[in-house]
């Protein structure tokens, strides 16, 4: 008799791999590049497919719950994912990038932002760099990230704000891009 | 406009996985270590003579099961079987939007068993076996705090068919199976297990029950008793990409920026299957075979089997194409290129499902000896239903 942990039937995990594989793969391809992805994306399954007795849907969605877990695994290649980011390899424009650059003083060039964004970003401590991805590449909210990572919604922010920070610090300060932006709403 | 924006427009659109990191990483997932019931995965078929009289040993004190066939104690609300019309996928369920309505019970209770079909090739003659092969028992009190419990254990590996059983004795009748499964040999033994209370997704939680089924996330019961029995409503509930959607992050934030997420009709099934043997009124359990059955990619059979040897009617996805590299080695007779579909059997007394099963159509790769209709794998659900005495899983072995 364990009266301790709940058991929860969880759903039905070939449902759950079906849905959310490729997402997963997604985030982990982004913030490790193709070559990873696949295996920290099936690692990332399969340590879900063993906790999911864990599983507490009170807490989290699914979905919140995975990216937790991808999380955790990515930050075990921490290493590979700093290397990566300062080679600039993988950081490049996305889709709205040109029309970003159109209306962007030519001083910055794509080549130029992204090399040090990429830096910036390689340089956030671990836990800012795992909320601000979280924010930024699974659109999840204050309370998502802070069920996923496990941590407090106050700490979210914090470590949000902080990363934000050093970005727009790393980017100059008064990043003409930003500037422009708010400009324009 | 900012920073975070920034980082999400820097990061290039990935490619995504190919087919065979999916299926890498689900076979990873499909290895014997996890060894735990409730998936997908199941095969098997085989002898259920002795499956009548075992499930009589299960304490059912006027108990209304769904599950007809083999269930204990003699359902109420089941009706004799009329006449089926073949044809017509709307005649499907007639009479299950007939069947009485079943009062409900103190406890739900829902008996699964699942198998994985693998090939043994001695020279005597190929035959299949069933192996990852284990049966949950789970309950749940009506209400909350009435409570839960859930049950499991490893079934004996078996083999599959009456035909198999006969190549197997040719075969001196082993009682252990080394097969290729997947990306590495294994092998299945004849052993039994009793019953675990140990592990994932097993114990018993005196505070639980009231909610919490498969497939039902965030139901009470009483939100399932009241389930339109309407099959549009119900399609647009649990079967649409947008029902998807919101399953998958309840809040709708995101929903809109995730593209392509759509409901292969195979997953469909085993949706609509694990909803309709939550407890939901009869006429909801037509009108989810209905919903099915309209759904693209998905369409009537007829009458199929299922591995528990019961008959009922089923219906399909379309077939679609698997494909065995030899990436992870492994006899050459497992690669190749088979097709299957998802098939889902219900009793049409009663509207309630008797398997979800994975089955053979086209044979080729490791399935090449094998006929259409070979059942790959499945999950068979050996009853359910509502009683009033707390439900205790039965020790006989459903196959034996």
């Amino acid at each position: 008799m364990t009266g301790d942990s709940p058991p929860r039937p969880a759903e039905r995990f070939d449902e759950v791999f079906d849905v959310y594989f490729a997402e997963i793969h997604r985030y982990a391809a982004k913030r490790l590049g193709p070559d990873a992805a696949a295996d920290i994306a099936a690692q990332t399954f399969l340590e879900a497919f063993r906790q999911r007795g864990r599983y507490d849907p009170e807490r989290a969605n699914v979905r919140t719950w995975l990216y937790g877990i991808a999380t955790k695994v990515i930050g075990r290649h921490q290493r590979a994912e700093t290397r990566a980011l300062r080679a600039g390899a993988r950081l490049g424009p996305g889709r709205n990038f040109e029309e970003h650059t159109d209306r962007v003083d030519s001083r910055v060039s794509a080549e130029g932002l992204r090399g040090e964004l990429a830096w910036a970003i390689a340089a956030l401590p671990r836990g800012q760099r795992d909320v601000l991805l979280l924010v930024a590449l699974a659109d999840f909210s204050h309370d998502e990230v802070a069920a996923a990572l496990g941590i407090s919604y106050g700490t979210v922010g914090s470590r949000l704000n902080r990363a934000r920070t050093t970005l727009r610090k790393a980017l100059g300060g008064t990043n003409p891009m930003l500037t422009l932006e708010e400009q324009h709403g | 406009m900012d920073e975070v924006r920034m980082v999400r427009d820097s990061y290039p659109e990935p490619a995504p996985p190919t087919a065979r990191e999916i299926a890498q990483a689900k076979a990873l997932l499909n290895e014997p270590p996890r060894r735990s019931p409730s998936r997908l995965r199941w095969g098997l078929g085989g002898v259920l003579a002795a499956a009548a009289a075992a499930t009589a040993a299960i304490t059912l004190v006027g108990g209304n099961t769904v599950v007809g066939g083999n269930t204990p104690g003699g359902g109420k609300a089941v009706a004799q079987p009329g006449t089926v019309n073949l044809d017509a996928r709307g005649a499907i369920l007639a009479a299950a939007e007939k069947a009485e309505q079943q009062p409900i019970g103190k406890y739900w209770y829902i008996d699964q068993i699942d198998g994985q079909s693998y090939i043994m090739r001695p020279k005597t003659g190929t035959y299949a076996i069933t192996g990852a092969h284990s049966e949950m028992f789970s309950w749940w009190g009506a209400k909350s705090g009435m409570g839960e419990g859930h049950y499991g254990r490893d079934l004996p590996a078996h083999p599959l068919t009456a035909q198999d059983a006969a190549l197997w004795r040719k075969d001196g009748s082993p009682s252990s199976f080394r097969v290729w499964s997947g990306d590495h040999y294994y092998t299945y033994t004849a052993r039994a297990q009793k019953w675990q209370m140990d592990g994932p997704e097993r114990g018993t939680d005196p505070r639980g029950g009231g909610g919490g089924f498969v497939g039902a996330p965030g139901m009470s019961v009483k939100d399932l008793q009241n389930l339109p029995a309407d099959p549009a409503k119900l399609a647009e509930r649990f079967l649409s990409d947008e029902a998807l959607a919101k399953r998958v992050d309840p809040s709708g934030r995101s929903a809109g920026r995730r593209e392509g997420l759509r409901l292969p009709p195979s997953v469909k099934i085993s949706m609509a299957g694990a909803l309709a043997m939550d407890p939901v009124p009869p006429k909801v359990r037509a009108g989810l075979m209905r919903a099915l059955a309209d759904q693209p990619g998905i369409h009537a059979i007829g009458r199929d089997s299922d591995p528990l040897d019961r008959e009922g009617v089923a219906l399909a996805s379309d077939d679609r194409a698997t494909t065995v590299t030899g990436e992870y080695g492994g006899p050459k007779a497992e690669r190749g290129t088979y097709r299957s579909r998802a098939v889902i059997v219900f009793d049409e007394r009663t509207g309630a499902v008797l398997s979800v099963q994975e089955e053979l159509t086209k044979p080729g790769g490791p399935y090449s000896e094998m006929k259409p209709g070979f059942v790959i794998n499945y999950i068979a659900y050996r009853s359910a239903g509502w009683t009033d005495a707390k439900p205790k899983p039965q020790a006989e072995l459903p196959f034996s």
